[in-house]
This record gives C-alpha cells, structure tokens and sequence, in this order.
C-alpha cells in the first residue's frame, strides 16, 4: 500500500467559508443557552435579566445585621465595604439551588462519555492511515 | 532581532525555508504561563466561595490545584518529548489521531480567546471606575476593550519575544503586588487585620457545595498549560518547558494559598462569593491608599498580562491546524520579518472584539472553561496512550513524571467531577459547548479532513507507535 | 470636551492606528513576499 493519499487544493472561496463557517457555529452555541433559558422564564416579555433575585419586594419588618445573622465583626466588614443592613440583604440571602435532576443528569453525562468515546473511534480509523502512510504497510513490516 | 535562521532541510534542494523564530528562555514560559493564570487570583476564584462558603473554597483551592500539578507533570513530559507550536494540538495528532486533533486544537482557541475577551473587559470596567472615582460618572469601556485588544495583537504580531518580554515584567508586578498585600495585613498578628476566627463559618451548603466550587475553584490556575505552545520558539524545550511549567505551578500554588488566606480574612463570605474585584477590596478595607493604588495596578497588569500570553496561545493554535490544513493552509504563513503567525494573529482580534461585546460574560466564560475542562479529560487519555505506544527508552524524552498512571487516573476523576459541577451551575450551556464539539468533529470528518495530507501529519522522528 | 472624554477618543484613535498598521503590514507582506515561501514553515524541523 504505497498509495500516498493527495489532497485536493482549496481555492480561496472555500478557505474562506471555512474560516468563517467555525466562528459563526460557536457564536450560536454561545448564544443559544440565554435564549433557550429566556424562553422557559419568559412571563415578563422583554425582561432583560434572566434570573432576576427575588429580593425586591417591600420590606416589612426593618432589616438589621442582627437579622441576617452578621456577628458585629462581620457587620463592621460590611460597613466599611459600604453596606448597609438593606444592601447586604439580597447578597447575604441569595442561595444556590443544588437539587440534582436526574434525567438532565444522565443525558450530559451520557453526551459527554459518547463524545470521547466516538472520537476515539473517528482518530483511531484515521490514525491508522497515518501509520500505514508515515510507516509502511503493517503487513510488510520487518 | 531578526536573526538569519532560515533553514534549508535535507530534501527540500535550495529552497528556502522559514520558521518560527528560536528565542525565548523558562522565564518566558513562565511569564506565559502564569501570565494567562494569574487574573484568576484577582477576581473570578471568590465565586467558588459563593457556591461553597469560604472552606469550601479552599478545599476546592487544594483538590483543583492536585488536579493541575497532574497537568502540569503530564504536559511536561509529553512537551518535553512533542516539541511544536501546537503544544497539546500536536501532541493529540501524534498520539490519538486527527480528530482529537482537531478537537483540541479547537479547544484551545477557543478557550483562549474567550478569556482574552473577559480579560479585555476587565480592563474596560477597571477604567470605568477609576473614571467613575474621579467623577467622570458612566465612561464608555469599549475604546479601552478595543484598545487593550489592539495593542496586545500589535505586540504579538511584532515578535514573540518582545511580547513575553513584556508579559514577564507585568506578570511578576502584579504577583509581587499580591505579596505586597499579604505582607501589608500583617499576618503574624492574627486579629489585627485579618478576622478570620471572627468571619470563617461552616459550609454553608454542605459538601455538594465543596463539589459546586470546583468550577471556580479552576481559575486559580486555569491556562497553566499554555506553557505548551511556546515549545517551537523556546532554545531548549526539553529544558526550558518543564521548568517554566513546574516553576509557574508553584508560584501560583502561592499566590492561591496568599489570596485565599488574605481575602477570607477579610470579608464575610456572601460578599466575596459575589466580588468584582475582591483583591482591590482586600486592600479597600486595610484603609491604606498605596496598598489600593498597588493592587489596582496589580489587577489591571494581570489583566493585561492574561489577555497577552492569551492573543499568543490561541494564534499558535490556530497557526499549527492552519499548516496541518486541518483549517485553512492560509493561516499557516509566517511573517518573513517578525517571524510570527501574523495571519492568525490577525484573524483572531475581531473575533476576540466581538466575544467581548456581542456575547454575554457569563456564557463566554464557561464555554473558556469548559474547553479547558475537555483539554484536561484529554490529556489523561492522552497520556496512557503515548506511555503505550513508546514505553519508557524506545524514545527520548525530555523530562519523565513519576508515579505513572496515578496522575493519569487522578486527573480524568477530577475531570468528572468538575464536569458535575459545571452541570450545577451552568449544565444548559455545557449541553451547548458539548454540541459545538460534536458538530465541529462531524464537519471536520466529513468535509474538512479531505484537505489534510496523512502521513505528512507524523513529524516527529519516532519508531511506529505499538500496536499500529 | 472634559480629561475622560479626551481618553476615550484617544483610545479609539491608537487601536485604530495599530489596527490599520497590521493591515497595511499585512498587505505589504503579500505584494512582497511568495506566498509559498510564507507557507513554508514545518512542524519539528530544527
């Protein structure tokens, strides 16, 4: 198998689609979560924020360092990072929901170890190729 | 500084060659590896503390930073034996295959130049508030983004050694700037300054929160690998990569363990989990003007420095696939006079421009990480691979990391659970980040890789790999 | 026109300039220069 592989010569037309082709599929990609996410949380059209904290609504009682658990060595932090009790309070009761869902869960996990495991598949078939060109035909080998 | 190095190889009968210019030393691998890392220390790894609480924060300061001195041995032995521009592109197409290749290649771009994107922005919104402070309230960032991007490709495209030149003064600035700091709260005087008896509370999410931080808890040493695309410009890469790879790693294993321990000792953690600039703050509340004016200079020069090795590491990327074909031949020129990959140097700052304004910051970022994350899983396959197919003495290799498989197996189990993590906060974009990959590698099989000459891709003067 | 707003035009102005410098050099590069001689660099050659 001497049979050395020639690649066909791109013009520059095509060069340049190509160029261009990978940049405008990674834009997508990184466009495509905000507008997936802003159409699950659209109830206010037009809202910019997708995950607006749901820190604004009237306060009722008055809010103290005292009330957001600040001990008064972390509420003279606080103050001198120029906080008030009322400014700290959306920062200090914003938490993270970590409850797992399964089924998203298995679908990425699933995604990513099929990912690794047909490009290993791919490379493999084409690195034999490369092999057999750089080295000589196994078959003929020694 | 051009030197005449114009190569005539055996074969190739009196026609002229050119290359890559041969010039730089460790300090500017490490001025590259650092450089792209250290931005990290001054903003971006508090976030792991507003996913984990403060402890949370340093474990996963500790378990990612085992994960990166994995990187940092592997890389070193592979760069240290696979010495081209493409660093871990080449090493991918030596011992896995093009695809993977292409993937990584991928990879790399991508996850640099969205960084440089991030770090451009942060110089914009750092001079917005020094306008800001003088008055000048709601100064447009953009020329300063802009400005920060040209000047960097400017740089770059005049030569490397200028560029790394540059990057290693601002890179030991803006680290002697976090020295600075810690040696200003007075550390030997616990109390004093630093509360961190007062201000440290339990995990305040348990340990699945410890797991969430390991996202963030990356970018105290995310980019540490970029070392690798410097190999084709270093005088002795199998000297000088291990060696500005391992020192960059210990410096930064330093400067993790000083911002964590300063700024914890600080700030009660709901306000550092959610800091703009938490180190500027650090210093904002030690009341001491020079300390202030320091790390604002310190952050903008990590910034600076960031974006640069960033402009450098993703342009040899884009170069190597370029001369491979794997995209392009167009971009696999070199610049007669300065020596450099002027064509991807070019082609990437309007990319870099519009990641910086068109894309939300968030997005951008993961996906940075994210393709620094698949880098890394790559890496331990990788390794297992080249240990396979040329076992220790059937070549020379320039530096060999012990413990063989344990780093391996240590780094794809990392890998996995900062996957997880990244799943917690961010898993509708690692969908999309997984679905640009995927349709990227089925573009390259089925239209691109035609253009690719096959056993032309094998440079390096090795034995058949066992096996194949 | 105040300090800040000079800054900011000259910003723009300076990346501009850079930028069409590179464009030019790049230009001047490709009038000058063989392009199979720009493209003759290869991968692990010492």
């Amino acid at each position: 198998m001497s049979g050395r592989y020639e690649p066909p010569r791109q013009g520059g037309l095509g060069q340049f689609v190509d160029s261009i082709f990978l940049m405008v599929l990674v834009f997508i990609c990184l466009l495509a979560p905000v507008f997936l996410s802003r159409d699950q949380s659209a109830t206010a059209p037009g809202a910019g924020e997708v995950q607006a904290p749901a820190g604004e609504q009237a306060p009722a009682a008055e809010v103290t360092w005292e009330s957001l658990n600040q001990t008064p060595v972390q509420a003279r932090q606080w103050e001198k990072l120029g906080h008030t009790p009322e400014t700290a309070k959306p920062i200090v009761e914003n938490r993270f929901d970590y409850t797992v869902e399964p089924v998203p869960l298995i679908i990425t996990a699933l995604v990513i170890v099929g990912y690794f495991l047909m490009m290993l598949r791919w490379s493999d078939r084409e690195y034999r190729e490369v092999v057999r060109e750089r080295f000589g035909d196994p078959a003929r080998r020694e | 500084m051009q030197q005449s190095t114009a190569q005539t190889p055996p074969g190739a009968a009196g026609a002229q060659r050119i290359a890559l210019l041969k010039v730089l030393g460790p300090a500017h691998v490490w001025a590259l590896g650092v450089g792209i890392v250290l931005v990290g220390e001054f903003m971006g790894w508090n976030f792991s503390v507003g996913k984990g609480g403060a402890y949370g924060s340093l474990i996963a300061c500790w378990v990612i930073g085992l994960l990166y001195t994995c990187v940092a041995m592997i890389d070193s032995e592979v760069t240290s034996t696979v010495a081209a521009a493409g660093g871990q592109y080449t090493q991918a197409k030596h011992v896995i295959g093009p695809l993977m290749a292409f993937n990584v290649g991928l990879y790399l771009v991508m996850a640099y130049t969205m960084l440089e994107a991030g770090d451009a922005l942060v110089v914009g919104d750092l001079m917005k508030a020094v306008a800001a402070e003088f008055g000048h309230a709601d100064l447009d960032p953009r020329p300063f983004v802009v400005l920060t991007i040209a000047v960097l490709a400017f740089l770059n495209y005049r030569g490397v050694y200028m560029t790394l030149t540059v990057n290693f003064v601002i890179t030991a600035a803006a680290f002697a700037a976090l020295v600075i700091l810690f040696f200003g709260v007075s550390p030997w005087e616990p109390g004093k300054v630093l509360l961190h008896r007062e201000l440290l509370v339990d995990l305040p999410y348990g340990w699945i929160g410890v797991i969430a931080a390991l996202q963030f808890g990356m970018w105290y040493y995310l980019g540490i690998e970029g070392t690798c695309q410097a190999a084709e410009e270093v005088r002795s890469a199998g000297r000088s990569i291990p060696l500005g790879t391992m020192s960059g790693m210990i410096t930064l294993l330093i400067a993790a363990s000083i911002t964590w321990y300063v700024a914890a000792g600080l700030m009660p953690w709901e306000y550092l989990g959610q800091a703009i600039t938490p180190m500027y703050d650090a210093a904002r509340l030690t009341g001491s003007t020079p300390l202030q004016v320091i790390l604002f200079v310190g952050t903008i020069f990590s910034a600076v420095a960031s974006a640069n090795g960033c402009i450098n590491d993703a342009s040899r990327a884009w170069f190597s696939m370029g001369r491979d074909r794997y995209l392009p031949a167009w971009f696999g020129a070199v610049h007669p006079r300065y020596r450099t990959p002027y064509r991807a140097v070019l082609f990437l700052i309007p990319i870099a421009v519009v990641f910086a304004f068109q894309a939300p910051l968030d997005q951008v970022i993961t996906f940075s990480i994210l393709s620094g994350l698949l880098g890394y899983t790559f890496m331990s396959i990788n390794m297992v691979r080249f240990r396979r197919q040329w076992p220790l003495g059937s070549i020379k290799r320039g530096y060999v990391h012990p413990f063989h498989p344990l780093p391996a197996i240590l780094l794809l189990l990392l890998c996995g659970a900062t996957y997880f993590a990244t799943f917690l906060g961010y898993g509708a974009t690692l969908l999309a980040v997984m679905a640009f990959y995927i349709i990227a590698s089925l573009w390259f099989v089925f239209h691109r890789y035609k253009f690719v000459r096959r056993g032309d891709q094998f440079t390096m003067p090795w034995p058949r790999p066992r096996g194949y | 026109m105040d300090f800040w707003t000079l800054i900011s035009y000259a910003a723009w102005g300076i990346a501009i300039l850079l930028l069409l410098w590179m464009v030019a050099d790049f230009w001047r590069v490709a009038q000058d220069y063989d392009e199979d001689f720009l493209l003759s660099s290869r991968e692990g050659e010492e």
